[in-house]
């Protein structure tokens, strides 16, 4: 059956349309982060034909507080991800080497965890916090987001670790391996992508986190979404700032989406459908 | 190798979820100097049911649910439809168009914002120059303002179901389609007849999974609208986040949030249950 040209025609239409949707967003705010205050203001619209300018970058790094937030979120993401690994990918393959049905069950109960509204956990984490005297410490974000983060490792974990053939694994237990030697020596090696997907999510996740740091963190921990935030706060609202401040925000999603898709598109198939 | 985790788990999650059942039996306040908790027996629950504020702010979380869950649906199920060749064209599309979802909520939101602002946005004013009074902006007009958070919601999502729709359409078996064509059915009836029957579980995943993570939203309205104009986008997660942390009413909140948790359990535990019978 060959297919008609029209509809060859039309499919080619609404795949531009589309892309016009999903980047139009984007675009706007990359050319914004290089126009000055009066093109990025400007009626009607600039969309390519303006003076190309560096000073709201120049500004957003010299003048306002972004590489400190900046700091702080990667030091937020990488302490969530190692953590939610060195949690979550031994269990989870615990959970897919046992043979006990009970066992294999609480793979759900890690799953439903991650479901459970972050609103919730954080009312009462935020008294303990603060009965601690954690609020404000990189510890209090890192600990709740891990507990999600690390759920999904589990559960992540698990299905791909069903997949690795166990006859090596029981080969090195013969030899008199131990369960963390062989999970070590020969499982892990072979579970790398699965294990650069998970930690893809984690990052995502604790980077793109917004809600926690709002109240766990202090003027001096705040993370990157909240230091655009404060680029609203000020006397007057740069657009320019805010653009500049989100572009390096959206980094890690950027380069994520484009250079490792194939760990992420996996990641997220297998969060979401497989059991 | 399980205990670590499961210690963890019950420290930060298990812990804090107890906790927050306990203290929603308390009247306890935080700008209370004294820092007293009065135990209130099931008064903040009994509060909640007569609240018009928990009212309405269902009700929109209702609209929101509805409205993001059956767009996105749609529009994923469009655009997996549109990309399933594997050209190298095509590839390198899909990969642009999951960026939209790893951006943070709320940057998402804060691009929107401005597109929808009533002055310089780009929206409003190609709405101008097509006739259309666009008064205070998409997102200060009472009539429009839930549609124009619904879709920034549809912006970041959408790329999310389309994954996972391509992952449905990449397993189905070809047979049906060979026997379906010696009959001489139409592609649209082959559409019609096989390819939606066959990805029904596929649907049903969708529509859970969105259908937990849109109850939770909260970024792009706190980014938005913070809930106006009036109430019209106060959804439950941001009215419960405004009781607790703006006015610090943490028994009350720790009640909304709890009854919040139960009706994302019940959907949850659905979800969970369709997964493992999808595997057997």
């Amino acid at each position: 059956m060959k297919t008609p040209t029209w509809e060859k025609v039309l499919k080619e239409i609404l795949i531009l349309l589309v892309i016009f949707f999903f980047m139009m967003p984007i675009f706007w705010l990359v050319t914004t982060a290089f126009k000055f205050g009066r093109d990025a203001f400007a009626i009607p619209p600039k969309w390519i034909f303006f003076d190309y300018t560096l000073r709201n970058f120049e500004q957003v790094l010299t003048e306002t507080k972004t590489g400190r937030f900046m700091m702080n979120s990667i030091i937020i993401t990488t302490g969530t991800t190692l953590l939610s690994l060195a949690l979550g990918v031994p269990a989870g393959y615990a959970i897919a080497r046992s043979k006990t049905k009970f066992i294999n069950l609480s793979s759900y109960f890690f799953l439903l965890l991650l479901m459970i509204p972050p609103i919730a956990m954080l009312i009462p984490f935020y008294l303990i916090m603060r009965d601690l005297h954690l609020l404000g410490s990189y510890l209090a974000v890192i600990l709740l987001d891990t507990a999600f983060d690390a759920a999904f490792v589990v559960w992540m974990m698990r299905s791909y670790f069903q997949g690795v053939p166990q006859e090596m694994e029981e080969a090195a237990l013969v030899d008199g391996a131990s369960h963390w030697q062989s999970f070590f020596q020969v499982a892990l090696p072979l579970s790398i992508p699965g294990i650069i997907a998970a930690a893809l999510y984690c990052i995502i996740f604790s980077w793109n986190d917004f809600l926690f740091a709002l109240m766990l963190t202090s003027p001096s921990t705040k993370t990157i979404p909240l230091g655009i935030l404060a680029s609203f706060s000020a006397s007057e609202i740069s657009w320019g700032h805010m653009a500049v401040t989100s572009l390096f925000a959206i980094v890690p999603a950027v380069i994520i989406s484009l250079f490792l898709n194939r760990y992420f598109v996996q990641g997220l198939t297998m969060g979401a459908t497989k059991g | 190798m399980l205990a670590p985790l499961l210690i963890f788990v019950v420290a930060i999650a298990i812990y804090p979820l107890l906790f927050s059942i306990y203290i929603s039996f308390f009247k306890y306040r935080l700008t209370d100097p004294n820092q007293v908790r009065t135990f209130v027996g099931l008064t903040n629950y009994l509060d909640a049911i007569h609240d018009q504020d928990i009212r309405k702010a269902l009700i929109n979380t209702l609209i929101f649910v509805i409205g993001t869950v059956s767009l996105e649906i749609v529009v994923g199920l469009g655009m997996a439809l549109l990309l399933t060749d594997e050209s190298r064209r095509i590839h390198i599309t899909r990969a642009f168009l999951l960026i939209p979802m790893a951006i943070p909520p709320l940057v998402v939101g804060l691009i929107w914002k401005s597109l929808y602002n009533a002055d310089f946005g780009v929206i409003p004013y190609y709405l101008k120059a097509l006739g259309v009074d666009v008064g205070r902006g998409p997102l200060g007009e009472l009539s429009t303002a839930m549609p124009a958070v619904i879709l920034i919601d549809i912006w970041q999502w959408s790329p999310l179901l389309m994954v996972i729709f391509l992952a449905g359409l990449k397993s189905l078996p070809q047979e049906p389609y060979e026997a379906a064509r010696v009959d001489g059915a139409s592609r649209l009836q082959s559409f019609l007849h096989i390819t939606l029957p066959l990805l029904q579980p596929i649907f049903l995943i969708a529509l859970l999974l969105r259908t937990m993570q849109s109850f939770k939203v909260f970024d792009i309205i706190y980014a938005t609208t913070a809930g106006g104009p009036g109430t019209k986008t106060t959804v439950l997660n941001f009215h419960i986040f405004t009781v607790g942390m703006t006015f610090f009413n943490m028994g009350y909140a720790a009640s909304l949030a709890n009854i919040l948790l139960i009706i994302v359990a019940i959907i949850s535990v659905i979800y969970v249950i369709v997964l493992e019978r999808q595997q057997l």
